[in-house]
């Protein structure tokens, strides 16, 4: 009767036996893919970048909105004034 | 400097096809790496995928320090991985349909297969960091020092695995 394997004598032998595993077929190809969806910027990410380039763009527009908000407001007082005061005369 | 510290190079200049020479040059060994602490080539698969696309995320952010070579960084992120993955995940079966590698021998594929859920079986009552010191350690042949690199722990820490994994071995291999 054989002496049952030994610890060591089992793992050197499953060691020997799984020394031939490799990756399956198109397993790197499958990696690249995953690497390059990972450096392409997300939809999210391209709309943040997109948004902050216009926001300077966006708030000199905003900026000059309301200056010539205020500019109006001021010059239709100014005619209600004028008209106000022409009533009255009359 | 090796072939893998200059494709690591030509990743950090922008080049980033340079990443699948580290692929090719590394896959083999560290899913073989995966599968001996995984118990399942599946499953050991998807952690090494995990851990390249974790290593060129890595690279690209300026976080590979160099103090290790590639190789060990490498394993570090792999075994990592693994062991995440082990403690989390339930056991994915064997897809039947699985696409081989038509370079590999059919004979040494099965043997190997048979061999691996032998592995998973025996090393199945130990807790992932044990079995994944006790395979770093007589099935990749790292010594102490480098297990604790790659394993991110003291010598002491990786000694005390070892002994604890071959305790639980030899009780279960008395208690059957």
């Amino acid at each position: 009767m054989s002496e049952p394997e030994d610890f060591e004598q089992r793992l050197a032998r499953l060691s020997g036996a799984t020394n031939a595993l490799r990756p399956s077929a198109g397993f790197s190809a499958r990696v690249m893919l995953a690497i390059e969806h990972e450096a392409a910027p997300s939809f999210l990410e391209t709309t943040w970048f997109s948004a902050r380039r216009l926001l300077p763009v966006a708030a000199i527009a905003t900026a000059m909105a309301v200056l010539w908000a205020v500019q109006v407001d001021g010059s239709v007082d100014d005619e209600l004034a004028a008209s106000y005061a022409s009533m009255e005369l009359e | 400097m090796d072939t893998l510290e200059k494709a690591v190079d030509r990743v950090l200049s922008g080049d980033r096809s340079a990443f699948q020479q580290i692929v090719d040059a590394t896959s083999q060994k560290l899913v073989r790496l995966g599968a001996r602490i995984m118990g399942n080539q599946a499953d050991a698969e998807d952690v090494v995928q995990e851990a390249y696309v974790k290593a060129y995320r890595a690279l690209t952010a300026g976080e590979f320090d160099r103090r290790a070579s590639v190789n060990t960084w490498l394993y570090r992120i792999v075994v990592n991985g693994a062991i995440d993955a082990k403690r989390s995940r339930t056991r994915r079966a064997e897809s039947s349909d699985e696409q081989v590698d038509p370079g590999w021998d059919g004979a040494a594929r099965a043997e190997a297969r048979l061999a691996l859920s032998e592995l998973d079986d025996w090393l199945q009552a130990l807790p992932a960091e044990q079995r994944a010191a006790l395979v770093l350690q007589s099935m990749e042949g790292l010594n102490n020092t480098e297990i604790a690199q790659v394993m991110g722990v003291s010598e002491g820490a990786v000694e005390q695995r070892l002994v604890r994994a071959r305790a639980t071995l030899r009780q279960k291999r008395e208690q059957s």
